[in-house]
């Protein structure tokens, strides 16, 4: 099958999707979010099928490798996953835009995530810096809407208006760096950069480092690394959550792709590779700091979990610090999977304990176990496999990422990062602290769950207690 | 005579970017922008690239700059209250923005390519089919996925924009 069928039936899904909602208002937005559900799974389904190559006007753009392949499908569960936690947020969407009548506006909220999904589908296979452009836009103009989607609240609107003002800029400089690499190697092929490369004088290469500083800005601003975190923790705050959770997965995933493809390419260049790896390594240190030095202070779990994802992020560059070893683009993807499947559990658990106690201080955790078990066993289980304990799937993630750093003898960053491994049980652990050891403030009134979201909640902690005795399949797929 | 040009254009470009900040009233920072982008047009035919000038002139400062006065009148903006901006912010952004000026700079020195004189364009004539041609042949892939941006951002300003949703 021609791969770019992949993202063709996601589109048209999309736009099917848009006009039942057009044509049919009165219909059951739950229906919507099902047939695009459905849809989703349908084409994750469909990648398993024997891909042909692409077209010849295509092929500069577009690749399928395996890594293209397998984030491909990251992708589409991450979307289906959001799909699932928007259904139990419906009656927030409710309150949060203006409608003439109950239930407008809201199928909207569950057809842009896929939208943004095809745009991340295309992303993932981008080796062109022309289509990693207009497919990252793609995704960020799907992320400005949905972000500051519930307008009745002004925090939304501001995280809305933070992340537009930021990514704008840093898509200028996005784009001031591909003119620079394109002005000096006369390519905006990302897969052939390191051929081009190897023909230029010795003079040329101070322009591409500048364009290659350039083009760093704007992805350490997608992935949240150090200096270009400042809109992480209003925006995760502000966003409706299940937005959060994909805002925090599926860009945080895409960014870590495009790093890894356009670095890839500099690593075979010595000279070159030698100075972007030491400002990778930088980068991982500081992020790593940064990001769990902060979240010990944090009361709020939204943020604590804004400033968790950052520290994430600093493990993960740590393995692209170590891009040479064999392993370190399996140990990325691997650590991805188990950051999805933890970080969307602690975020589904957020978001009920949220509308069932009204706020998301770490407070409102208190007493959690006397109110559902099911919930507060499934936050225990994320933070465990968050904080990197033994049996969880976050576990395997920091250990493989710890093994390719040593084989690429990054010891000051092992350091660094058994320090922030120490600081993370803290402040992870001191939510599993509020939910079984401290009363609650209020009275305590124990939460239902639907049957989907029991279901949802059993399977992913399933996912990360399977992914922490038996990683080896993620790990295969993408050797 | 081209560099006498730039250096008029541009320095005027950079003068009416300045006015877009600091001015306050939204009516003069939007006639500045558009006088901006007429002398970035400027610029771009002293470098005989003719359609990207007038592409330039018709759709940003013509299609997009209208718009944005229309929008300016109709909600009847006023012009923003003076804000005191604090030393520390400001001398933060000036250090910023010379370190990068220093950069680049640097940049442009360190590579003799830059200073090389190019020889002009020939056979400018066939500009507009060239790029029809780039566009939907070459590039065909990227221009439908824009089709889809373009979709999203209208699905988004409908929804952000009505005052009640149906």
């Amino acid at each position: 099958m021609n791969p770019l069928f992949l993202e063709l039936t996601v589109v048209l899904l999309g736009i099917a999707l848009l006009m039942v909602e057009a044509f049919f208002p009165k219909l059951c937005k739950k229906r919507l979010a099902f047939v695009g559900m459905g849809g989703l799974f349908f084409v994750l389904l469909l990648t398993w099928l024997p891909m042909s190559s692409v077209s010849i006007e295509s092929a500069p753009f577009y690749t399928i490798d395996n890594v293209a392949l397998f984030f491909k499908r990251f992708m589409i569960v991450t979307t289906i996953l959001t799909l699932l936690m928007s259904l139990d947020y419906i009656p927030v969407i409710e309150r949060g835009i203006p409608g003439e009548r109950l239930g407008a506006g809201v199928g909207e909220f569950f057809i842009l995530p896929i939208f943004a999904c095809a745009s991340l589908m295309w992303l993932v296979s981008a080796v062109s810096f022309i289509l990693l452009f207009v497919s990252l836009e793609c995704m960020t103009v799907v992320l400005y809407i949905s972000i500051s989607y519930l307008r009745k609240d002004p925090k939304s609107l501001e995280a809305g208006t933070k992340y537009l003002i930021l990514s704008a800029l840093t898509t200028g400089f996005l784009i001031y760096g591909i003119s620079w690499i394109f002005g000096v190697t006369g390519t905006t092929s990302i897969a052939h950069l390191a051929e081009s490369i190897v023909l230029l004088p010795a003079s040329s290469m101070t322009p591409l480092l500048f364009g290659t500083g350039l083009i760093l800005v704007a992805l350490c601003f997608k992935i949240a690394a150090f200096p270009f975190q400042f809109w992480l923790p209003d925006v995760y705050q502000g966003a409706p959550t299940p937005i959060t959770a994909f805002l925090s997965i599926a860009s945080k995933a895409a960014g870590f792709v495009l790093l890894l493809r356009f670095l890839e390419q500099l690593y075979l260049i010595p000279t070159l590779g030698k100075k972007v790896f030491a400002i990778t390594t930088l980068l991982a240190i500081v992020t790593l700091l940064f990001g769990n030095l902060a979240a010990m202070a944090q009361t709020n779990m939204k943020r604590l979990l804004a400033y968790s994802s950052i520290a994430h992020t600093g493990y993960i560059l740590m393995a692209v610090a170590s891009i040479g070893a064999a392993l370190a683009v399996p140990a990325i993807g691997f650590y991805l999977v188990a950051y999805l499947a933890m970080t969307s559990l602690a975020f589904i658990v957020l978001m009920i304990v949220t509308e069932t106690s009204g706020g998301d201080e770490i407070y409102c955790f208190q007493g959690l176990h006397e109110r559902s078990p099911l919930l507060a066993a499934a936050m225990t289980v994320a933070m465990i496999s968050l904080a990197g304990l033994p049996f969880s799937a976050g576990f395997f993630g920091k250990f493989f990422i710890f093994q390719v750093a040593f084989q690429q003898g990054h010891y000051g960053l092992l350091a660094v990062a058994t320090l922030s491994v120490v600081a993370g049980i803290y402040y992870y652990l001191k939510v599993v602290k509020a939910m079984y050891w401290k009363q609650p403030s209020e009275t305590c009134t124990p939460i239902t769950l639907s049957k989907l979201t029991t279901v949802l909640i059993s399977a992913l902690i399933a996912v990360i207690i399977i992914l922490g005795i038996y990683p080896t399949p993620i790990l295969m797929s993408l050797q | 005579m081209q560099l006498t040009l730039f250096w008029i254009f541009s320095s005027l470009m950079i003068a009416f970017g300045l006015g877009v900040v600091t001015l306050r009233s939204p009516i003069s920072c939007a006639m500045c922008l558009v006088s901006s982008f007429i002398c970035l047009a400027a610029v771009f035919i002293t470098l005989d690239a003719f359609f990207i000038a007038i592409v330039q002139v018709l759709v940003a400062a013509g299609a997009v700059m209208v718009l944005f006065l229309f929008i300016i009148m109709l909600l009847n903006l006023q012009a923003e209250e003076c804000r005191r901006v604090k030393l520390g912010v400001m001398l933060g952004g000036a250090v910023v923005v010379l370190s990068f000026m220093v950069l680049l700079s640097e940049t442009l020195e360190s590579s003799p390519q830059f200073s090389k004189m190019m020889p002009p364009i020939t056979a400018s004539s066939q500009d507009v089919s060239m790029i029809g041609m780039t566009l939907f042949h070459s590039f065909n892939l990227p221009f439908q996925i824009v089709g889809v941006l373009l979709l999203v951002a209208t699905v988004g300003v409908v929804l952000l924009s009505r005052r009640t949703l149906r």
